[in-house]
């Protein structure tokens, strides 16, 4: 079939180059020539594949850079107008922009170092243990809440973290009596402690889920380096400082990239656990585009698009901060 | 020459019936008026829209939360036998899927049910997404819906929905709770009489708290304010913060808090924080003596207490002199610009809002639902008081003297997003963070006057 192909694509001269490769009867043909199709034949079988890319991935944030140069309401049919970086300069002049960058950011240094150094010391106590059964037995409960829908999940912890029927405030105030119904802690809302809840709602059902990337690496280490190691005299800290560690660091750099992208860009849970009041903690850069793309006004999604782009280049540079931090030492 | 004549003035409705200049039923009565009808309907039946409004049924969309509430629905559905009834993508008042098919001149369905005027009904039809129910609308329908909530669902003098479910801001009571701090049993006619009722529960111990409220604006900052004065709203339509009346509600409201529970300022749990909020766990908990909201809220958080035969409603308090309105609105059906079988929309409307078990679900309550949605329409109640239902609870009869008094929040695009934006602001001054209300709601006109700007 391929054969088939490559025949054919030489009877399509296009610039009328002679041919190198002679195929079939010259006697017949005559001087075939090779087509330029065979010259870029691999551009041809890419040609899929980088139309789906383009059309995938690059139109749409194309399109979201140019919305952003632009006064796009969704809402009028008037066509849009080049307005340069005007939303560019209204959303860094906005000091909800940066507030609200800041709370992402405040969110994110919880959670990023809750879901890594915690499912890090998970892996290495499941790795360490002898029994395969029971070994086995721990990952599967550890992969519970990763495969929880996320419904399921937000409804828990809203009871969980419910001020009056809660059972963590049942618990503070019924139990224990420590607070009272006047007192007890407000988890969710928009007060001080929403995002700290958040977070630990979310390194809780990451655990399982991070803990797998740490286990696929912890099996990936051969074995003798640490025996080795041990022989030398090292304690069993040294090993996991000098050994694990530095072997587990293209993973942490994975986990790390992967999980700043998603928490700096959470907007789910802040739209189930805050809304879009503008003091709330969980009114993050996400909310603000959403709020002016779908609820304001006449939909700005100018401006919306702008405050995204703000958004994706201040992560793009912490990302870039971030693989030089984890980048390899070997 | 009469054929000729009567050929060109087919083709020029025709044409007009293309431009939508006239709209189908105006079609009809010309073509017949002019002695064409057989020929007028032969033109409308090969008009592209209407060939297509019979290839596909009466499609109308429902909000998820009106299928929950009101399972009479399917019954009204089963007297429309083609009809292909759908629930609506709107999660938390989402209209984008409808505006984007309205771009390209086109809605998958014919009428929305579920559009809140106040929330959206501006935005729908800034986006082109909506029209007029005039055209359609019988005009008895149209006399006998209470004025209020006719002026409610009109825009320009077109009326841009159809009332359907009708909430009011009232005041529910838990008896049992209000009995045993040794209150009478009816509702507070006064705020201040209010007040001290709610103190006399927290005082006695028959409840933790004395009252609660639901902090969104327009459940409590606005029907507070109409309590006093409806005038309350500026030349552009919206809501004066910085009147006496909103600053005096404001005032009652910090008030109330002091009776409170100490969440009652948290977001809610559902649907962007707008709904789940901390009153209703209060209220469901048997925690309050006191509550303020629409009356789907009480019913349906008194059915988890002991004993939900407890649950006493009335109308909101008045303040001294005041002019003791309430706020209520409306979710009704709006009419797609672009969707198809536009009469049989109507008719389909008509019935639902009519349906006797549907009214009597929703106010009796069923096995799965209490919504305590009242109707729309003068005659449904006067049937009522003619000849009293024995499920008819005494508090439709108040609510419904209340509500020629009562007064819409007035539709203007910025409608619910002014509470929105301004909550957080206001709040300052119930957090004790701004002591002069005064200065907090200026706060809150400068804020959505600063996003207004924006477009």
């Amino acid at each position: 079939m391929k054969d088939l192909l490559r025949v054919t694509l030489l009877w399509l001269p296009i610039r009328g180059e002679t041919a190198k490769v002679t195929t079939g009867n010259p006697a017949i043909h005559g001087p075939i020539r090779k087509s330029w199709l065979v010259e870029h034949n691999n551009w041809v079988f890419l040609l899929p594949t980088v139309l789906f890319f383009v059309w995938y991935q690059v139109y749409p944030i194309v399109r979201v850079v140019w919305i952003s140069f632009t006064d796009y309401k969704y809402l009028t049919n008037d066509p849009a107008n080049w307005v340069g970086f005007d939303n560019y300069a209204e959303a860094l002049s906005d000091p909800l922009m940066w507030d609200s960058l800041g709370r992402a950011a405040y969110f994110t240094a919880m959670f990023l170092p809750g879901t890594i150094i915690i499912p890090l010391l998970l892996a290495v106590l499941i790795h360490g243990v002898q029994n395969q059964r029971l070994a086995t037995v721990y990952r599967v409960i550890l992969l519970i809440p990763a495969v929880i829908p996320s419904t399921l999940v937000f409804v828990l912890w809203k009871w969980m973290y419910n001020y009056q029927i809660g059972p963590i405030n049942h618990f503070l105030v019924e139990v224990t009596g420590w607070f009272t119904y006047r007192n007890a802690p407000q988890w969710l809302g928009g007060t001080d402690l929403t995002l700290p809840s958040v977070a630990i709602m979310e390194v809780w059902w990451g655990l399982g889920y991070h803990s797998v990337f740490f286990l696929a690496g912890l099996a990936a280490i051969p074995k003798d380096l640490p025996e080795a190691a041990r022989i030398d005299g090292a304690n069993e800290w040294q090993v996991f400082r000098h050994i694990i560690l530095p072997r587990l660091q293209p993973i942490m750099l994975i986990l790390v990239i992967l999980r700043f992208g998603t928490s700096m860009g959470v907007i789910d849970e802040y739209l189930i656990f805050g809304g879009f009041n503008r003091e709330s903690p969980t009114y993050t850069w996400t909310i603000f585009m959403y709020d002016q793309a779908f609820k304001t006004g006449l939909w700005r999604q100018g401006l919306a698009a702008a405050i995204g782009m703000v958004g994706s280049l201040v992560m793009m540079a912490f990302v870039s901060w971030l693989i030089y931090i984890f980048r390899s030492r070997d | 020459m009469r054929k000729e004549k009567e050929l060109i003035y087919q083709q020029q409705l025709r044409q007009d019936l293309l431009d939508r200049k006239m709209d189908r039923r105006e079609f009809i009565s010309k073509t017949l008026t002019a002695g064409l009808g057989l020929a007028g309907v032969g033109v409308i039946s090969n008009f592209g829209n209407f060939a297509h409004a019979q290839s596909r049924p009466l499609t109308p969309t429902f909000y998820q939360w009106i299928e929950d509430l009101h399972p009479g629905i399917p019954q009204v559905n089963s007297r429309f036998p083609d009809v292909n009834y759908q629930i609506a993508p709107v999660e938390g008042f989402g209209i984008e899927r409808f505006v984007a098919e309205a771009k390209k001149g086109d809605s998958t369905w014919d009428v929305y049910v579920g559009q809140t005027p106040f929330v959206e009904m501006t935005a729908m039809i800034e986006a082109d997404v909506i029209e007029p129910w005039d055209n359609y609308i019988p005009k008895d329908v149209i006399d006998d819906i209470i004025p209020s909530i006719r002026e409610e669902c009109t825009i320009n003098g077109k009326m841009y929905g159809w009332p359907f479910l009708l909430d009011v801001i009232g005041t529910g009571w838990h008896a049992g709770i209000v009995k045993e701090a040794g209150l009478p049993d009816d509702a507070p006619a006064t705020w201040q009489d209010y007040l001290s009722r709610a103190d006399q529960v927290v005082e006695s111990g028959a409840a933790q708290f004395g009252a609660t409220f639901d902090a969104h604006g327009w459940r409590s900052l606005a029907p507070f304010t109409h309590s006093l004065s409806s005038d309350v709203y500026t030349s552009e339509g919206l809501f004066d913060f910085t009147g006496d009346a909103a600053i005096e509600a404001l005032m009652l409201m910090k008030n109330i808090m002091g009776k409170s529970h100490p969440d009652i300022l948290l977001a809610g749990a559902t649907d962007g924080g707008v709904n789940g909020t901390p009153d209703e766990v209060a209220f469901a908990a048997q925690r309050v003596g006191y509550y303020n909201k629409y009356f789907n809220a009480p019913l349906r958080m008194a059915q988890y207490w002991d004993n939900p035969k407890d649950l006493r409603m009335g109308p909101l308090p008045k303040f001294a002199g005041g002019e003791g309105s309430t706020v209520f609105w409306t979710t009704g059906a709006a009419l797609f610009k672009h969707g198809k079988n536009k009469e049989k929309a109507a008719e389909y409307v008509k019935a639902l809002t009519y349906d006797q078990q549907i009214w009597k679900d929703s106010i009796a309550g069923t096995e799965t639902a209490h919504p305590g949605q009242l109707p729309p329409y003068k005659s449904l109640y006067a049937g009522w008081k003619a000849s009293q239902p024995d499920w008819l609870p005494d508090f439709v009869d108040l609510v419904r003297g209340q509500l020629d008094q009562a007064k819409a929040i007035t539709n203007h695009l910025f409608g619910l997003q002014q509470f929105i934006i301004g909550q957080p602001v206001w709040e300052a001054y119930l957090k004790g963070e701004e002591k002069n209300p005064r200065v907090a709601m200026q706060n809150v006109v400068d804020a959505v006057q600063a996003e207004m700007k924006r477009g």
